[in-house]
């Protein structure tokens, strides 16, 4: 499965804009854990996923050439 | 009203005389006079706003000047209320503008915010934008959020309901606060002065927008700005179901102690041989938090396998254990875990994270597995 990752803030140091191909991932709970293994910088942080511009509250199925936007908190005023 | 003073906005199609009045009518406290709040205290007042609350309890100070543009050089060192308040009345008299100097706290947020329709918050730290968040959830007040990190920005309308009857709250996207460090503001992270300028006037607009019923305001949605490149991306949000939220002023009072003060984490970081002890000695409940293909498989009869993917679910049930040991690879995620726990049980459990986790201590696990 090819998904599209776009990244926020902090992340975005880490996580570039990218293509991913990934074939044992099905749903936002595994991409979850495979990006938090990947990346282990943002098991540590607090984030938001969204997908195809929805945020995700629980786990959902993802399919071929989904968008997933990675997004931190920011307080700065 | 001076027809001439908003005589080019009056003439706009859509917008009139009608809206016009309902900018008079409407009363917006702006939270925060920095970097966010100057900008949108300056559109807010000159586009007719009838009452305007400013809410800060900070002096002006040099590295304020580069982007708090409604102060100068001779203010420093004065109470940016009073500065702001003063400058603001002599841009539009018509806007009566209100002064609340003050820090907002527990004991003074529900008075202040009570009397205006809509919220702007342009503070700088989280603990005020959760307690922000929460008041106005409680209330019902549509709030608006903008913020900023770095060279990028956030924007988003709370409380509001969208064309589903449905409305949300900064919560559906970060249930808990980081931690005091984690996440750096502009004071150590610096900031481009010009960035507030561009997110604060946005906030203007979506206030000007949600006042008078014109366009589409970004209601349950989250709009990321990055300036580097003038691209934007905008995020629908939904309700989510893992975060607690007081129902009342009541239950704010008596539960939000622990959120309004500094954090100080009540769960400990230990070692391997205080994780031993608490096994043999306190029957201690050890929790494996990471994902079920992460190796090594650890024996599942003595730890407890809850994947930080399931962990807001396994949260909501209640442990009988009275002390509870999470780890998980490296000691990160099982901090998260802890921090997830300290929010249901505070005090009554003693809770602990395994520093180093899995990795640091691999051969005592791997023997363990081998046994």
């Amino acid at each position: 499965m090819k998904l599209e990752i776009i990244s926020f803030g902090k992340i975005s140091e880490f996580i570039r804009q990218q293509q991913i191909e990934i074939s044992d991932v099905i749903n936002t709970d595994q991409l979850k854990s495979y990006l938090e293994t990947s990346f282990p910088q943002l098991a540590g942080m607090k984030y938001k996923l969204a997908i195809n511009q929805n945020v995700i509250q629980s786990n959902q199925s993802l399919k071929n050439e989904d968008k997933v936007a990675i997004m931190p908190p920011f307080s700065g005023g | 009203m001076d027809n001439e003073r908003y005589s080019r906005q009056l003439i706009l199609k859509g917008f009139g005389v009608e809206a016009q009045n309902k900018l008079i009518n409407s009363r917006i406290l702006v939270i925060g006079a920095g970097g966010l709040g100057c900008p949108i205290l300056q559109y807010l007042v000159t586009a007719g706003i009838g009452t305007i609350g400013i809410v800060d309890d900070d002096t002006i100070s040099l590295s304020n000047l580069h982007r708090q543009i409604l102060y100068a050089t001779n203010d420093i060192d004065q109470p940016k209320v009073k500065v702001a308040a003063k400058r603001l009345r002599l841009m539009n008299p018509e806007t009566h503008i209100v002064e609340h100097e003050l820090r907002l706290d527990k004991s003074n947020i529900f008075n202040t915010i009570e009397s205006y329709d809509i919220i702007v918050d342009g503070t700088d730290n989280f603990d005020s934008r959760y307690m922000i968040n929460d008041v106005c959830a409680i209330l019902q007040k549509p709030l608006i959020f903008a913020a900023v990190a770095g060279f990028e920005g956030q924007l988003a309308i709370f409380n509001v309901k969208n064309e589903q009857g449905i409305a949300t709250n900064y919560r559906d996207l970060f249930p808990i606060s980081p931690l005091p460090g984690e996440v750096s503001n502009c004071a150590e992270n610096g900031v481009l002065g010009v960035l507030p300028g561009i997110i604060g006037s946005m906030a203007a607009a979506e206030t000007i927008k949600l006042v008078t019923g014109i366009g589409q305001p970004l209601i349950s949605k989250m709009l990321h700005y990055n300036l580097l490149n003038q691209a934007t991306y905008t995020l629908n949000i939904s309700p989510g179901n893992d975060y607690f939220l007081p129902e009342s002023k009541a239950d704010f009072l008596l539960s939000n102690e622990e959120q309004l003060c500094p954090k100080t984490p009540v769960f400990e970081e230990i070692d391997l041989a205080t994780m031993q002890l608490l096994q043999e000695e306190a029957s201690a409940l050890v929790i494996d938090v990471r994902e079920k293909h992460e190796f090594p498989l650890l024996n599942k009869e003595i730890f407890l396998q809850v994947p930080m993917s399931e962990f807001n679910t396994f949260v909501q049930n209640n442990i009988a254990a009275e002390s509870i040991v999470l780890l998980c690879q490296h000691g990160i995620r099982s901090v998260a875990a802890a921090e997830l726990l300290q929010e249901k049980y505070g005090h009554t459990k003693k809770i602990y994270s395994l520093k180093g986790g899995i990795s640091k201590w691999r051969n005592h696990f791997l023997t363990k597995q081998n046994e």
